[in-house]
């Protein structure tokens, strides 16, 4: 296991803000990279915990694969699903066009 | 004492002998809500004509004799992050301003097929991130203790709803400790039942292998009749035990002799406050004097739930959180030359601060490179907490210790600080982990402050946490003080 870096930079904030998909202001940048410095130093602690023999847990409970009958329901209406949407056309969800 | 400052028991007698009707019960509510709500802020959204007409059905349906149930009639407060029908639901948060959901929560189905009241949407933490209400996109919450505290949280607006007499009881979510630690700063019962025991369908997600709904309210029997009114297998949430429900208030008066307790001695945590502790002993002696045998655990992965948590549910809620994007409902943003930058700047301004720090958390320990050493690990640790309560509830069947280490703290006292405002979720967060159940109850004032003492007890064991409970209850007085904001309106 690599241990991690133990300081995050401004790029990696940066970049973790792209993948998350949240515009960052300058300053924020700089604000979120101390906070979560601080936040990351003391989950440094994880490490502390001899887990070599333990198996991860990912769920707690013992059900596995649940499944129900095949069997036809109802579910929303388009109309329903679509009258919290900021933007429509039609029957449609409106959004921007992925590339300029 | 007046009808808003009663618990469901005394008032579900006084409705079926027909000496109040439930539009007097709600109308000394709402009354009530108007005397104090600019105080406390507990509430986003009253619905008052909604409540009135559910209560004009309750009257109905008790004057009929018909389905009375122990709900039916009783006013209740939701918190934000549970979806009703056509009511605005916006889990605390700016970016789903205006949602009103096309489906409610199944506990809310529930509650409705009792014949409960609904008075409204209580504030909490924006997406239940928090642990003082000071994170909600719309305005905090103010302690009814003391206006100048916080009240917890992140179910801070449902706690300080019970505690001021703007509900007879509520429901909260308990991801790390959300009912328990704001129960136990406004002096009410919160539970965070079993992950499992309660269904999740129209819950707004924070933590999806953590979150869990819970009752809050005056007293442990009410504790007792709310949770067994939304308990049980739910066919819409494929998490949700089919394990049956027992009947939470047949076995409430057992007592706790004969019964062995544990104390982790972890939990008395560096930092607690010395009233706190002092209360917390007491109450250990006085379970003991009632005739249990008190025993000292080890719970030895306890300093290290903290850190485990803060990985995992932040990871969890970054995945949650992909789904407002401003595309199918919410708020969306202006500009952006394309789609994903519509979505940056959506989440950029309909996200709070907190939010935004947890889903970028969340998305550096899930992200390549770091998942082994963050997720991963944490998922070990994890099973480690696990194993810790099942080998301490080998020798004990139930465990005792404080809820929040402080008593409520000033407003702004910790926002600069996250690490800080994490800490207050110390000794709650194990039993999210550990998949048992914990229920905060009041057992004394430290400077006309509430504390709270927790009974954690195995998973699917709810009856024994509210035994355990509901004998402490009944051998003092603290659940009956109550607030100023309570007292006053008198």
């Amino acid at each position: 296991m690599s241990e991690p870096e133990s300081e995050l930079s401004s790029r990696e904030v940066e970049h973790v803000a792209r993948l998350a998909r949240l515009g960052i202001s300058p300053d924020e940048v700089l604000r979120y990279r101390d906070q979560l410095r601080n936040i990351l130093h003391h989950i440094e602690a994880l490490n502390r915990a001899d887990t070599s023999k333990v198996p991860a847990t990912a769920h707690p409970l013992d059900e596995r694969n649940v499944m129900r009958e095949d069997r036809r329901e109802s579910c929303l209406e388009a109309e329903e699903a679509l009258r919290n949407a900021p933007s429509r056309e039609g029957s449609y969800f409106k959004v921007k066009a992925i590339q300029e | 004492m007046r009808l808003f400052q009663r618990t469901i028991r005394d008032l579900h007698q006084m409705l079926v002998d027909r000496e109040i009707s439930s539009v007097e019960l709600t109308e000394s509510v709402l009354e009530q809500i108007g005397h104090v709500g600019d105080q406390t802020k507990a509430y986003l959204l009253v619905t008052r004509e909604l409540a009135l007409k559910q209560a004009r059905a309750a009257d109905e349906r008790l004057r009929s004799q018909r389905d009375v149930r122990p709900l039916t009639g009783i006013p209740i407060a939701l918190k934000d992050v549970l979806c009703v029908k056509d009511v605005t639901s916006t889990a605390g948060s700016k970016i789903l301003k205006g949602f009103t959901p096309p489906y409610s929560a199944t506990v809310v189905d529930r509650l409705e097929a009792e014949g409960a009241v609904f008075l409204g949407k209580t504030n909490c933490d924006e997406f239940a991130m928090g642990s003082s209400n000071e994170n909600s996109g719309y305005y905090p919450v103010h302690n009814p203790w003391a206006l100048d505290r916080v009240p917890g949280g992140s179910s801070g607006g449902s706690a300080a709803a019970v505690a001021s007499g703007e509900a007879i009881a509520a429901l909260g979510s308990d991801t790390g400790g959300s009912i328990r630690q704001p129960a136990a700063l406004t002096g009410i019962v919160g539970f965070k039942p079993t992950y499992g025991r309660v269904s999740r369908y129209g819950l707004i997600a924070f933590a999806s292998s953590l979150d869990q709904i819970g009752p809050m309210t005056r007293d442990v029997a009410d504790s007792a009749v709310l949770l067994q009114a939304i308990a049980g297998h739910d066919r819409r949430d494929s998490t949700s035990s089919p394990k049956p429900v027992p009947d939470y208030l047949a076995g409430l008066d057992q007592g706790v002799k004969g019964m062995r307790l544990g104390v982790p001695k972890e939990y008395f945590v560096a930092g607690m406050e010395p009233a706190v502790e002092q209360s917390i002993r007491d109450a250990i002696r006085l379970l003991e004097q009632q005739g249990a045998s008190i025993e000292e655990v080890s719970l030895p992965h306890s300093d290290v739930a903290l850190p485990a948590y803060y990985i995992i549910a932040p990871a969890e809620a970054s995945s949650n959180l992909a789904r407002y994007d401003g595309v199918r409902y919410g708020y969306q943003a202006e500009g952006g030359r394309n789609l994903i930058e519509q979505y940056m700047l959506t989440r950029q301004a309909g996200f709070g601060a907190e939010v935004k720090r947890r889903i970028m958390l969340g998305t550096y320990a899930l992200s390549s490179g770091y998942y082994d050493a963050y997720y991963l690990q944490a998922q070990k640790v994890r099973t480690l907490i696990i194993d810790d309560f099942k080998r301490a509830f080998e020798k004990v069947d139930a465990l005792l210790g404080a809820t929040s280490p402080t008593v409520a703290f000033p407003l702004g006292a910790k926002t600069q600080d996250p690490v800080a405002m994490y800490l207050n979720d110390i000794i709650t967060i194990p039993a999210n982990l550990g998949n048992v159940c914990g229920i905060s109850l009041p057992c004394g004032l430290a400077d006309g402050l509430p504390i709270g003492l927790q009974v954690i007890a195995p998973g699917f064991r709810e009856d024994t946490a509210l035994r355990v409970a509901y004998a402490f209850e009944t051998a003092t007085e603290f659940h009956k003080a109550r607030s100023p904001l309570m007292g006053a309106a008198a």
